[in-house]
Formats: structure tokens, C-alpha cells, sequence
């Protein structure tokens, strides 16, 4: 493909035409966002670089704009400049920067195009300084003045206004559960297994993620199945399923609001008692641990994993599962949002033990484990996707090295970025959720009655 | 601006190979998609009715069509869609019927 310039990007002719205006409003947001626990980390990096090789931006183009103490320093510049007694009077000696158009191209650069929000530099942090959240605070500014790159505001956009991220209308939702519930009794055997919709009172509530239903359907039939074998009351919602939220990339708290308060109401219109989340690392964490803080209230209900679920299931006997029906080599990926900084760590571990012959962990794992690269918004913000893929060699390599046939991927995000490494780099795996693996190893007893 | 070219003609596409503006496709343009992006040295019949179907849907409701729409009309099996299209339903089958990037997590 040839690289052309005689038009110019619109996205760019934005920043172009920001009014003094803007940047003001920029920064008043910016300002806001950050409490005086956040203000003291500006002012604490002690410039000890250990972050540099915890990223996987800096580890495959060491290039010093990856560095997160670099993309950290671009927003504490303009925080002292603008909000520091040093900063007003003696800018230079501080390092403090004036916020105006060539600092916004690289704040979008850099933040947007050069992080993707998995938390690992802040774990890596010498003086445990929570970087990510101070780069999503930037994102935050740059949002109020119509600034995050396309494809992830479209995303955003698309959900607000449809309803679900992929403006999935409802009546091809419905039809799709329907068909994936005749597909689930020819499978089963049992004309009366169910995947009920707006059955209120049941225990579960159930969400997806839009991809699912849209483009991905087996890993709904694989928790359909799941939950079939455990006998499980449950239901999905016919409005208001999406998991995701994309806010949670954006920066954009009162969209990220509107998207979880959607989940929220069908808990109270369904009366169900635990929310479930689909395996989704963003979804996760932006429904377990942010939304409660983007809404400003207390649940009043459970928020739970689907892998929390199966790995209870797995506990008391409800399910039954056979490993040697799962005999290739499975190495697991650990997402960011899911484990990181969601906290669901060994469930998953606990699950694929009971459900296949070889589990192989990749290097580093867990908490530590490395980013895919499609965090973050990256998968959606096309204009930096080369620098993605490009990142995505450090968890390309981790895979290679397990010499597994099959990667276990909790979260539908990090699934399409390892369907775009395993084409790229030539892994030769199959990427699947942990839920299809636990339904391919499921024996299920035949009904008395349903 | 990105471009790939068919028959001496520019077409513009984005960093991930989807055009930018629909009304540029052309059979011509789907092989050449198929081939550079997807792998698929050649078009069959099987996957001719695949993109047919997405990309009429398209041009009638502005979507991508969900896949139980596309086994459905083709009469194809899930299995067998993924087999046609690597990259799957998104980055394979919509992007050489010439549909922008869809939404979401893709």
C-alpha cells in the first residue's frame, strides 16, 4: 500500500481548530479529576526508569515516548504549570509545559496511541505511583473537548445511542438466542433445555459482550451448556445485556455511567440476585470495581465473573467434566482488567486444572503477566493499529514459548488482538474463551426431567 | 491515506485494510482484499455467497448483517463460515465485502 498526504485527516484538522477556549476547558476537567492523592504522584516519579521495561510499547520500539515515566511527565507538566505555585512562576525548573495545540497532538499520541491502560508500569512503579489512572485522566480531558480518535468514540457513541456497542437491533438479539437455543437442544439431546430471556427472578443475570451475539456465537453456547449442566436458574435480558463499556477507555465518566446504570436497571427490572459478566476484562472491571464510583451509589446486589461461577460449580460437584476430552497443551492469558486490576486470579487456573490434561502458564503470569497489546481502546482506534501489533510481539513470543496448541483467553477484547497475533506472528494456535473449554469437557446427565 | 490499486485505480483504505468509502468496491477489489488481507488465493462460490449476502444487507440497512443472518441465508454451518474467512465474520468476511470497520470489540 502506498503512503499518501494531500488530505488531511479530519481528526487532525480538530486539533487545528481548538479554540483557547478548549484548551481551557481541558484543563478544568483535568484539574478536577485529580484529588490531592493523584496530585502528590505528579510530583513523586523519581525518574528511576524500572517502568520502562514493564511495557510492552517501550520493550518492542524502545522508543523513549513509550517510556510510561515519559507519557507520565506529559501530563504532570501541564498539571504544575497550571496548578502549582513552582510551575506559575518558574515553569522552566520544574519541567512545567504550556498546554496548547502541540502538546494535545502529543497527550493524543502518546496516551491514547501509546498505552493501553493495563496498570503494569504502575505495578512495576519503585514509589507505586498509580500511572494508569493519571494517563486516563488525560484521556478524560482530551475527551471533554471531543478528542478521543475515532473508532473508539464511534464505539463509545454507537453504545449510547443503540444500546449496545455493535448498534445490535433488538429483535436480531432475540433471534439469535432463539437460534442458539435450538442449537443447544440438539446438542444436549433435551428439547426443554432453555436459554431463557427476561425470566424474572431468576438467580443469575447473565450479560454478553455484542461481539458475541454479532459475529462469535459459541461462547454463548458454551456457558448456555454450562449452566444446563448445573441445573442453574438464570436468565438473559432482552434489552440492556452489553458488558462492555468502552467509557472506561475513552475517559468519558458520565458516558461510562450511562453504559453500567443500563445493567444496573435490568437487575432491578429482572430482580435477579447476582449479576454475572461474561468473560470480559474491561466489562469486569468497569462493572465490578468503577461503575459504583462513575454512579455515585452502592449495588445492592452481587457482581460476580461467569468464571467465579464455574469454578463454584467445579467446588460443589455441580458440574462434571472430563479432561481428557481436552488433550491438546493449553497455555492461558491473563487479561489486564480481568486479573491485574480485577482480582480474579486463580479461578481461572482452578477451572482449565479440572477441564483439560496439560496446562503450561505462560511467563510472566498473573498479576504480572504482560498485555496483550488490544487494551485500552487500541483494537478500535485504527490509526495506531500497526503500533499494536507491533506491541503485541512481546505476548506473541510469551505464547511461542509455551509451546501450547491452545490459549485460554478470559475476555472477548484480548481475544480479537491474539486472533490478529496468532495471523501475524504465524503461532499456529486456537484461541479460545474458558468457558468453551469447560462446555468441550462437560458430561452431562441425562434429565429425569427438565 | 492508504491505498490499494485495482485495475490502475486508487482506493482508499484504512491501517487495517477496510475501505473507507463502500461505494468504492468492486469484484475486483474483494479478490484482491481476499488475497492480501485474508490469505484466500481464490474466490469460490462458497465465499461469493457470503459476501453477496453482506454486502446487499449492507447497502439495504447500513449494518453488517449478525451471523446467524448469514448461516441462515447461505445455509451455511458457523464452522464452516470461519473455514471460508480466517479473520472470521468482522475482519474477514465484512472487510472484503467492503464494509467499514464495524464497532466494538474487533
Amino acid at each position: 500500500m502506498d503512503n499518501e498526504t494531500e488530505k488531511k485527516d479530519p481528526f487532525e484538522e480538530k486539533i487545528d481548530q481548538l479554540k483557547t477556549e478548549d484548551l481551557k476547558k481541558a484543563l478544568q476537567v483535568f484539574r478536577e479529576k485529580i484529588h490531592s492523592e493523584y496530585a502528590a504522584y505528579f510530583n513523586s516519579c523519581v525518574h528511576c526508569g524500572l517502568c520502562a521495561d514493564s511495557c510492552h510499547y517501550y520493550l518492542t520500539d524502545r522508543n523513549i515516548q513509550s517510556m510510561p515515566a515519559y507519557k507520565l511527565n506529559l501530563a504532570a507538566g501541564i498539571f504544575k504549570r497550571y496548578f502549582s505555585f513552582t510551575g506559575k512562576k518558574i515553569p522552566g525548573w520544574i519541567g512545567a509545559k504550556k498546554f496548547n495545540h502541540s502538546i494535545v497532538r502529543e497527550w493524543v499520541d502518546s496516551l491514547f496511541g501509546r498505552c493501553t491502560l493495563c496498570g503494569r508500569c504502575s505495578l512495576n512503579c519503585s514509589v507505586g505511583l498509580n500511572i494508569t489512572y493519571l494517563i486516563r485522566t488525560a484521556r478524560s480531558a482530551l475527551a471533554s473537548i471531543g478528542l478521543v480518535p475515532p473508532g473508539l468514540q464511534s464505539t463509545v457513541n454507537t453504545a449510547l445511542e443503540k444500546g449496545n456497542n455493535m448498534g445490535i437491533p433488538r429483535e436480531d438479539w432475540i433471534e439469535t438466542v432463539e437460534w442458539l437455543e435450538e442449537e443447544l437442544q440438539s446438542e444436549v439431546g433435551d428439547k426443554n433445555a432453555r436459554l431463557p430471556l427476561d425470566l424474572k427472578g431468576a438467580r443469575l443475570f447473565y450479560t454478553v459482550n455484542p461481539r458475541e451475539p454479532m459475529f462469535f456465537p459459541l461462547s454463548i453456547s458454551a456457558v448456555g451448556k454450562i449452566f444446563y449442566a448445573a441445573g442453574e436458574s438464570w436468565t438473559f435480558s432482552s434489552d440492556n445485556y452489553d458488558v462492555t463499556n468502552y467509557g472506561l477507555y475513552s475517559g468519558d465518566d458520565e458516558a461510562a455511567g450511562v453504559m453500567s446504570d443500563r445493567l444496573v436497571k435490568s437487575m432491578k427490572n429482572l430482580g435477579c440476585k447476582t449479576l454475572v459478566l461474561a468473560e470480559c476484562g474491561h466489562g469486569f472491571n468497569s462493572n465490578r470495581w468503577e461503575a459504583p464510583e462513575w454512579l455515585s451509589k452502592k449495588y445492592n446486589f452481587e457482581v460476580k465473573s461467569i468464571l467465579e461461577i464455574v469454578a463454584d460449580y467445579i467446588l460443589q460437584g455441580r458440574i462434571k467434566l472430563d479432561p481428557s476430552l481436552n488433550p491438546d497443551p493449553v497455555t492461558l492469558h491473563d487479561p489486564c482488567n480481568l486479573v491485574r486490576l480485577g482480582g480474579i486470579v486463580e479461578e481461572q487456573r482452578f477451572i482449565l486444572k479440572h477441564a483439560l490434561t496439560q496446562f503450561i502458564e505462560m511467563t510472566p503470569n498473573r498479576e504480572k503477566n504482560f498485555c496483550c497489546g488490544g487494551g485500552g481502546g487500541q483494537l478500535a482506534m485504527t490509526r495506531f493499529s500497526k503500533r499494536r501489533l507491533e506491541a503485541g510481539r512481546v505476548k506473541a513470543d510469551q505464547i511461542r514459548d509455551t509451546g501450547a496448541k491452545v490459549v485460554a483467553a478470559p475476555c472477548h477484547n484480548c481475544i480479537d488482538q491474539l486472533m490478529e497475533l496468532n495471523k501475524h506472528y504465524k503461532l499456529g494456535v486456537k484461541i479460545k474463551t474458558v468457558c468453551e473449554i469447560v462446555a468441550d469437557a462437560l458430561v452431562i446427565k441425562k434429565r429425569e426431567k427438565s | 491515506m492508504l491505498f490499494i490499486e485495482v485495475k490502475g485505480k486508487k482506493i482508499e483504505t484504512n491501517e487495517e485494510g477496510f475501505l473507507i468509502n463502500h461505494e468504492d468496491w468492486a469484484k475486483e477489489v474483494a479478490v484482491l482484499l481476499a488475497k492480501e488481507e485474508e490469505g484466500v488465493e481464490a474466490l469460490t462460490e462458497d465465499h461469493w455467497a457470503v459476501i453477496n449476502y453482506i454486502r446487499n444487507y449492507y447497502l439495504e440497512k447500513n449494518l453488517a448483517p449478525m451471523v446467524r443472518k448469514i448461516c441462515k441465508t447461505t445455509g451455511f454451518q458457523l464452522k464452516y463460515i470461519y473455514e471460508l474467512f480466517p479473520s472470521g465474520p468482522a475482519k474477514g468476511a465484512c472487510k472484503v465485502a467492503g464494509l467499514p470497520k464495524p464497532d466494538g470489540c474487533v
